[in-house]
């Protein structure tokens, strides 16, 4: 028997808690739905009254694992858990929930230094690499975003004006002249953005860049909600929820923190394969153009940067490679990785500064 | 109409095993929650995991009908609710220009339910009954966010309103399943409404209950060795890895060419019908093909 359905839900709302701090939205809306659905389930049986919350309160694949994280924390720790089901009083129960609230917080403190240990990679210091002096990117980026984020959609929209005559609209508007098609409305096609995917090179050879592309970054990130930018040097990590925060310190300081192998090596192939199989599968890949930034050197497997390249060209609308060496008077394509590399790229862009920016926006107008 | 048609777990069980579809625990409870609850049904997972054939087979188990609609980018309100039969419409309005008291009557007449075509959505929610239908709104994922704005109102309440005629309110709230592929993320706003369940590949005894089960006549050595051999395969990062659908497909084909014992020729020539892409082929080609039969295969 379980304990009296008071007791579970104050479990339950315990619980909901406990989610919200793991990063779940658990909106009131949700547990008044979990708790409907408990009146249906046989409390008596763990897996069922789980299953019950988990539908309810996780809706994707990641918080699904969350969720399933948080329950065995706070339902299988606690020594109670047969007390909990042979049925206990409020009274004790609120304190053992206090105890176990406090434990809960002592490993939650625990943690970090936890993964410090695991981490070997280095920290990197970025807001010296940011250059607080640089001229504003904000309206080139803006523009840019603009640029590369828009095509036709397949929507129409309606109006004076149009390739196609809307018909729902014109027989409506036509009703004070009798049903007699007098002026039509007509339908153009909607603006409709386009998603981002960034794979932008942190390696040790890009370091000279750095304040650069931390700008650019971050400004098409903020121009740009959805989309999603990664960084590379011999792994490749996502920092889309970094650049996400509302100032500039906070941002270098959570990809200081999550970005371990900043000024590293090169392995690009191994990056456009993470992003062949993760990003772009997560979302329209038609609908979407790939920037990559990178000066091409490489110390991966040149057939697979190829191979890679070909993959990805083949499922976005775009590829786009900004190359800050490009710039250069005397640039020549050197680097074997961007050898490799060019065949399947759609445009190959220079890019290093706020100049260079505008020069390559113009380029764009003309694509 | 009973407003609970599971009366237990096993019930759903007993029914879709009856129908050859095997659910297990955690599928079976979401049914029977959705069904208790009134609430969708929303299914994620990688293609070929038995998402869309759910809605099929629980149709089937209420006896009622499957009502379909299938998603795609620019899906808009005139594809999936309702739209007005305008040919009709303007033919109905020349034939009133004879007729003075016809044509005054125009305006009323001209928005008739006789004009409106009904589409998925608008044609669950008006079901007559006895039983509510299943709607089945497939691969959402591949709607623009637009779409699901038009969803919100059909799914919390169950209603529909036509600006010209006022709302349909359903008699008999249909049981609804959406899937997504996740090529992209849903609105929170309707995930909140639905029950969330991420459909992942089947063990392997659930592989081999549902081979036996949906391939009849089939050889029971040659059902593991496929259940061992989609173990394998799904264990290589491939673009896209086999589902069962690809299981159920290789299985029909084996039997159908006769082939009573897998080996690595076999595989290489049938990888057709489990791998879609071409560089998944040749990736195939470069891999041990009997350490993958035996359902371990050594990353290259």
């Amino acid at each position: 028997m379980l304990a009296s359905g008071e007791a579970l839900r104050e479990h339950t709302l315990r619980f909901c808690q406990v989610l919200r701090e793991d990063g779940l939205p658990v909106t009131p809306a949700r547990v008044i739905d979990a708790l409907h659905a408990l009146q249906h389930i046989d409390p008596t049986k763990e897996a069922d009254f789980r299953l019950a919350l988990r539908l309810n309160l996780a809706s994707s694949r990641e918080q699904e694992v969350l969720f399933e994280q948080a329950f065995e924390r706070y339902f299988r720790q606690q020594a109670d858990t047969r007390q909990l089901r042979s049925g206990i009083r409020g009274e004790t129960m609120r304190g053992q929930l206090g105890h176990h609230y406090k434990s809960l917080d002592q490993q939650v403190e625990a943690l970090p230094e936890a993964w410090g240990v695991t981490e070997s990679g280095h920290h990197v210091d970025l807001s010296s690499r940011w250059d607080p002096d640089a001229p504003p990117l904000a309206q080139i980026i803006r523009e840019l975003a603009k640029r590369l984020a828009t095509r036709p959609s397949r929507r129409f929209q309606s109006g004076r004006q149009g390739e196609r005559v809307d018909l729902r609209r014109s027989v409506r508007r036509n009703a004070r002249h009798g049903f007699d098609l007098l002026d039509l409305s007509r339908a153009k096609r909607k603006q409709r953005r386009t998603r981002l995917v960034m794979l932008c090179d942190v390696s040790g050879s890009m370091d000279a860049f750095n304040p650069f592309l931390l700008q650019l970054m971050f400004g098409l990130q903020q121009a740009l909600k959805s989309s999603r930018t990664l960084v590379f040097s011999t792994a490749t990590t996502e920092i889309t929820a970094a650049l996400r925060r509302r100032t500039v310190n906070d941002t270098l300081r959570e990809v200081a923190e999550t970005v371990r192998h900043w000024s590293g090596g090169t392995d690009i192939g191994a990056a456009i394969g993470r992003l062949n199989r993760g990003v772009i599968r997560e979302g329209a890949a038609s609908a979407t153009v790939a920037i990559i930034i990178s000066d091409g050197y490489d110390n991966g497997v040149l057939e697979r940067i190829a191979s890679e390249m070909q993959a990805l060209q083949r499922q976005v609308s775009k590829v786009v490679w900004i190359n800050p060496m490009y710039g250069a008077s005397t640039f020549k394509v050197r680097a074997a990785g961007m050898k490799a590399a060019l065949p399947y790229v759609d445009h190959f862009l220079p890019a290093f500064d706020a100049r260079s920016l505008r020069v390559l926006v113009r380029e764009l107008a003309l694509i | 109409m009973s407003d609970r048609p599971f009366s237990s777990l096993e019930r759903v069980q007993t029914l879709f095993a009856n129908d050859h579809y095997i659910a297990d625990r955690a599928l079976a409870l979401t049914v029977k929650l959705a069904a208790d609850l009134q609430k969708p049904i929303l299914l994620e997972g990688e293609a070929g995991v038995g998402k869309t054939e759910l809605a099929k087979v629980l149709a089937r188990a209420l006896d009622t009908p499957l009502i379909r609609l299938q998603c795609y980018e620019g899906l808009d309100a005139s594809t999936a609710l309702y739209e007005w039969n305008y040919a009709r419409q303007i033919l109905h309005i020349r034939m009133a220009e004879q007729d003075l008291t016809a044509r005054a009557a125009l305006e009323s007449t001209i928005f008739d339910d006789r004009f409106l075509l009904n589409r998925p959505l608008l044609a669950a929610i008006r079901h007559p009954g006895p039983r509510p239908a299943v709607l089945l709104i497939d691969e959402v994922d591949r709607a623009d966010e637009e779409f699901e704005a038009f969803l919100l109102e059909v799914l919390s309440d169950y209603q529909i309103t036509v600006p010209e005629i006022g709302t349909f309110k359903a008699t008999h709230p249909p049981y609804v399943v959406l899937t997504s592929n996740r090529t992209r993320e849903l609105n929170d706003a309707l995930k909140r409404r639905c029950l969330y369940l991420w459909v992942d590949y089947p063990t392997p005894e659930k592989e081999r209950e549902i081979i036996r089960q949906r391939v009849p006549g089939i050889d029971a050595a040659l059902a593991d060795a496929v259940t061992l051999t989609m173990q394998g395969l799904r264990a290589v990062d491939f673009y896209k890895r086999p589902g069962i659908a690809e299981a159920l497909d290789w299985s029909r084909a084996l039997q159908g060419l006769g082939v009573l014992e897998l080996s690595a020729e076999v595989l290489q020539e049938t990888a057709g019908v489990v791998l879609k892409y071409r560089e998944d082929v040749e990736r195939l080609r470069a891999l041990d093909a009997n350490a993958i039969l035996n359902g371990k295969p050594g990353q290259p």
